[in-house]
């Protein structure tokens, strides 16, 4: 073997190599895999309880800052108000908060992560409308499909840019058919945008289970179906303030209760946090270069 | 030489600038990514320039008549231009504007990764310079230039001039590397920031020591005093658009959209750099053109009706 030929192979083995390491980095998580590489099997079928509570804002709220809309007149046409909603509080209430069960033990013992739930078949809609995303921020499991529509007479663009799945971007013209999409890993949250129209903002948290819920505008969320243990709860909001966790004990046909607090005045125990993402703690992130 | 020729290489070089414009103002406004189609945009050759497709198609539609242009020039280089290494000069410049374009749509299709981005608007600067160089080559003053004698005393100016290209193009690809590492609603790396600051100073401290010198040694005379005096200027300008730029892409995270004033601002930086790039250029190759290369005399800078 000469010495070009030892060049190419060795080239040759470090590409596989590397391409490989990229193929292994963005493996879809099923639902019947955890951390661990073991099968998760296990389904609760045992009565359940519920963790509910109310996001309050303390202090003022920033003012929802007006948007241009100039640059599409289809989207001053439709919505010739259009503000920033990166903060909506409605009598000290603030919607668009993330709140999940990020980890946790089941009662007996099991980690939350040994447990499966079914994908649910229904799509989640995520509406282009008013040059706005609606909803502002959604929950879906991880492989639920993700129904994006067109409801504006202009085209839009969807640009999710997730840091432990593949970045995605489509154009959507007007009429164009809705586009169905999943998320083949967990990652809490993902940001997507529209280069079209660089306001356009919304968020969505990947989850390999269902226990997850979007605070309404009265700041009340209610996350269903969760099995008895003790976990850790977490409110993620948008705008760069801390995320707020919470350790909850929920038991079999309770009602466990986890108020959030956000803004100035709050005193809820956080960790420390950016606006960007974080990945689900049950799921080693992977990090996508 | 060819007088329709240089007014011709002139106009491409401005169409260039006038590219580089466009494409800052697709990278301030976030608009890379407008439409995921390339060539065409959502299908189409003329779509509707409605929101960010209007910077992002507009960018194409102005990289395609550069594009055209270059191919003409190239044409017109090759039929009038004697010099062999000018005919290649030309030839080069069609392939850094086919590379260009079609490392514009790599950025699409990939969707902007930063070393593919950054590349990009490299090349972009690198072709810019290469259109001006063969401006700066077919121009009257370039066959009409006399030799001048090198001050004994000091660096030889080929080799500051030579210096401060360097630094001026490192300073760019910092530039560059730095824009496209955050869009407008992400704090740029502060690594990334100081790293383009120190460049600032350097920048500063090597072209304004070579223009005083130029000024100092050759006064009187134009041909090297003037593209001197042109990229002193700019660089001061460019200094106060530095800060600027800093300013506003530091408030811009908390905007609901691209706002003007950063917009205007970090495009008229990245224009100003071009300027001073080229300007740089000018006073370089104007220098190999009439300095010896060393304080001994030299017979290659002494031989302008040749080159």
């Amino acid at each position: 073997m000469n010495k070009q030929t030892r060049v190419w192979l060795v080239l040759s083995i470090a590409l596989s190599l590397l391409a490989m390491g990229n193929a292994c980095s963005n493996k879809p998580e099923g639902p019947a895999s955890n951390t661990n590489g073991a099968t998760a099997q296990k389904k609760w079928d045992k009565p359940t309880g519920t963790i509910s509570g109310v996001i309050s804002f303390e202090g003022t709220p920033p003012a929802p800052k007006k948007i241009d809309t100039a640059a599409d007149p289809v989207c001053g046409q439709k919505n010739p108000n259009l503000m920033t909603d990166d903060t909506v509080v409605k009598d000290g209430k603030l919607a668009n908060v993330f709140v999940y069960v990020k980890e946790g033990t089941v009662e007996g013992g099991d980690k939350l992560a040994d447990y499966a739930w079914d994908t649910p078949t229904t799509p989640l809609k995520l509406d282009q409308n008013g040059c706005h995303y609606v909803p502002h921020v959604m929950g879906v499991m991880v492989n639920q499909k993700i129904q994006i529509t067109n409801s504006d007479a202009t085209q839009h663009n969807i640009h999710w840019t997730p840091k432990n799945n593949p970045e995605w971007n489509q154009s959507q013209p007007n009429g164009a058919p809705p586009i169905e999409k999943t998320f083949g890993r967990s990652e809490v949250l993902v940001p997507v945008k529209c280069n079209q129209h660089p306001w356009m903002r919304s968020y969505i948290g990947v989850l390999k289970h269902p226990l997850f819920d979007v605070s309404k505008d009265t700041g009340a969320y209610e996350i269903k179906g969760v099995p008895p243990g003790k976990y850790t709860v977490v409110a993620w909001r948008e705008g760069g303030a801390a995320e707020k966790t919470m350790e909850v004990t929920v038991t079999a046909n309770g009602a466990a209760k986890a108020d959030f607090s956000f803004g100035g005045g709050a005193a809820t125990t956080s960790t420390s946090s950016s606006l960007q993402m974080m990945p689900a703690i049950e799921f080693p992130m992977v990090g996508k270069h | 030489m060819n007088r329709g020729l240089n007014r011709f290489a002139i106009l491409v070089a401005c169409a260039t600038f006038f590219l580089i414009i466009a494409g800052a103002l697709v990278t301030s406004h976030d608009a890379g990514l407008a439409t995921s189609d390339w060539p065409l945009s959502n299908g189409q050759f003329f779509p509707k320039m409605v929101g960010n497709l209007f910077w992002e198609h507009g960018h194409r539609m102005v990289a395609t008549t550069v594009g055209m242009l270059t191919i003409v020039l190239t044409i017109y280089v090759l039929v009038k231009e004697k010099r062999s290494w000018v005919r290649k000069l030309g030839v080069f410049a069609l392939l850094g504007v086919v590379a260009q374009g079609l490392l514009g749509g790599l950025t699409v299709k990939l969707m902007l990764p930063l070393a593919v981005s950054s590349a990009h608007a490299t090349l972009a600067q690198l072709f810019f310079c290469t259109t001006v160089s063969l401006a700066v080559f077919t121009s009257p003053s370039w066959f009409e230039a006399k030799r001048l004698e090198e001050e004994k005393a000091g660096p030889p100016l080929r080799y500051l001039c030579t210096a401060a290209l360097v630094t001026i193009f490192l300073q760019l690809i910092l530039g560059a590397t730095l824009r496209h590492s955050a869009t407008w609603d992400q704090k740029p790396p502060i690594e990334l920031i100081l790293a383009h600051i120190g460049g600032a100073f350097a920048v500063t401290l090597i072209l304004g020591g070579t223009g005083l010198t130029v000024l100092r040694r050759h006064k009187g005379e134009k041909f090297l005093t003037r593209p001197a005096m042109i990229a002193l200027s700019l660089l001061v300008v460019q200094l106060f658009l530095g800060v600027a730029a800093y300013m506003t892409r530091l408030a811009s995270p908390g905007d609901p959209q691209p706002l003007n004033p950063m917009v205007g601002i970090t495009v008229a930086h990245v224009a100003c750099g071009a300027l001073v790039f080229v300007s740089t250029i000018v006073l370089t190759l104007r220098t190999y053109r009439v300095l010896p290369a060393t304080h001994e005399h030299s017979t290659w800078a002494a031989r302008p009706q040749e080159s």
